[in-house]
């Protein structure tokens, strides 16, 4: 992991010279304002789940686009012949996109606390973006290595969005009933929604919240273990 | 000579598709020479040099690397190798010497990025964002990337591909000043004329397997005829006479002939490169 200081940074430099960042950035401002013209009322529910789109869902995306990118610019091939190891370099990766998931978070929250004095339990936040981000980063690479090019990519993510995300935020919208909830469990957005919620300061149920956390901490190693790290040099070497 | 590599029964088959890529070759690429791997695309030659560079791990057979197996190396390995690879492989929207900068950070031995960036004409142009650049100059700024850590060992594959002759003839120079400061190459390729000027020793690989291996010199005598043709002009008009070449000194006909006649050319039966390209791999090659 000699090397792990230099690959982060380099990221950071490419996620700047990449513009990812300003776009991230612009996705914010677009967030803030909807919230803001949501008003207070409203922004105690909708803040969670644009927190939520955006450290889940928008990783997952963002993550599988870098991937293919570089793949297409065979830059992960290179890294390879480095002296710097498998796990530093994947490592740089998933800190940068964990990176990125927290500063969207910690402007829409501070923004949220200041105009709308919506209560936030700011450590739980941060902590909890961190796990979701990290998981959602595995699933996103879990679609690259599978993907044979970008549209089965974008197809994998659409399925996850389908399957995954859209029943969670129609629960998290009342279309659902609660008893339908445990089904939901098995679902990594709606352990990171309820996450995200209880650091709102929202009613969870601490047994699913626990379970929750656990899933989306242990699921992200077992994705890496078995199946990025042992794939990610072949996806990486492949012409 | 001090052997860099010494290959023995090695063996690859790729998971996804089960196929057999390399088929129990044998081979040693010695302490500064140019060792060529030459074949038709698909033959085995990346998948060979993927194996080298420990970009492809679950081989069979042997590898010795400088004498110890190259499975007991660990990432320092690649802080005495230097990889061109076929395809650019840069950030685009970075430039040309913020690409350099990047990867000679993560080497502990490093080259003079502008010293490099000049010698291969890109130094005027290391301000500039890659995807800008065309393909010959992503090409020169591979073969830099390759020398970014000083290396003692090169992996070039298709390494003029693409470039004009004067730029190939720069790359080319830059090889041969490589190998005489010590350095090792090992050129995978399919273009013999870089063969003809550079390699000292060539292995043709044909379905995985090596089906020649020997000097260029000695292929070239090995496949060629025994034989000289000689143009010459006889009555305004040109013709032709081909002799055995043992014993030429003392052939009456071919001495009478050049006693008598203007000579317009003469050449050994000597083949070129091409020819044994096509002949021992069934493929027609690009010279």
């Amino acid at each position: 992991m000699s090397n792990f200081g230099l690959l982060f940074k380099g990221e950071m430099v490419r996620l700047l010279k990449y513009k990812i960042i300003q776009i991230s950035f612009a996705m914010t401002l677009i967030w803030l304002l909807v919230i803001f013209l949501i008003g207070s009322e409203q922004a105690a529910t909708f803040v969670p789940i644009f927190i939520f789109t955006d450290a889940a869902l928008m990783t997952v995306l963002l993550v599988g686009a870098s991937l293919f990118y570089e793949k297409q610019e065979n830059t992960l091939k290179t890294l390879m012949i480095t002296p710097s190891g498998l796990m530093a370099i994947i490592s740089s990766k998933v800190l940068s996109a964990i990176y990125l998931a927290l500063q969207s978070t910690i402007i829409i929250a501070l923004f949220s606390m200041i105009l709308f004095d919506v209560e936030i339990r700011f450590f739980w936040l941060i902590s909890f973006v961190v796990v979701i981000a990290f998981t959602h980063t595995a699933i996103g690479y879990t679609f690259s290595v599978f993907a044979k090019d970008f549209n089965e990519l974008i197809a994998q993510v659409g399925m996850y969005m389908i399957f995954f995300a859209m029943p969670t935020l129609f629960y998290a919208l009342g279309v659902f009933s609660e008893a339908f909830e445990t089904v939901l469990m098995f679902s990594p957005t709606h352990s990171a929604l309820l996450m995200i919620n209880y650091a709102f300061e929202a009613d969870v149920r601490g047994i699913l919240l626990l379970i929750g956390t656990i899933y989306l901490m242990v699921a992200p190693i077992f994705l890496f273990k078995y199946i990025i790290i042992p794939k990610y040099p072949e996806t990486a070497v492949k012409d | 000579m001090e052997k860099v590599f010494e290959v023995k029964d090695l063996r690859f088959t790729y998971k996804k598709n089960r196929i057999e890529a390399v088929k129990g070759i044998s081979f040693e690429v010695r302490k500064g020479e140019i060792f060529g791997l030459l074949g038709p695309s698909g033959a085995g030659k990346s998948t060979t040099q993927k194996i080298l560079t420990k970009l492809f791990k679950d081989y069979h057979g042997e590898i010795m690397y400088l004498g110890k197996d190259l499975q007991s190396y660990s990432n320092d390995y690649y802080e005495e190798l230097g990889v061109g690879f076929e395809l650019p492989v840069h950030f685009s929207k970075l430039t040309g010497l913020e690409n350099m900068k990047f990867f000679s950070q993560l080497y502990r031995n490093k080259n003079d990025i502008d010293d490099l960036l000049k010698k291969v004409g890109l130094y005027e142009d290391r301000n500039r964002m890659v995807a800008e650049y065309s393909k010959g100059m992503k090409m020169r700024l591979n073969f830099v990337r390759a020398l970014l850590n000083n290396p003692k060992l090169l992996f070039l594959d298709e390494v003029t591909n693409g470039l004009d002759p004067k730029n190939a003839r720069i790359i080319k120079d830059l090889i041969r000043e490589f190998k005489e400061a010590g350095g090792t190459v090992f050129l995978s390729t399919h273009l013999m004329n870089d063969v003809e000027e550079l390699c000292d020793r060539v292995a043709f690989i044909r379905g995985g397997e090596i089906v020649e291996i020997s000097t260029p010199r000695e292929l070239k005598i090995r496949y060629g005829k025994r034989e000289l043709k000689v143009e010459y002009f006889d009555n305004g008009k040109t013709k032709e006479a081909i002799f055995e070449l043992d014993g030429i000194g003392k052939n009456q006909a071919f001495l009478e002939l050049i006693n008598t006649h203007e000579i317009e050319t003469m050449h050994s039966g000597e083949t070129s490169l091409d020819d044994i390209f096509i002949e021992v791999t069934g493929e027609v090659g690009n010279v």
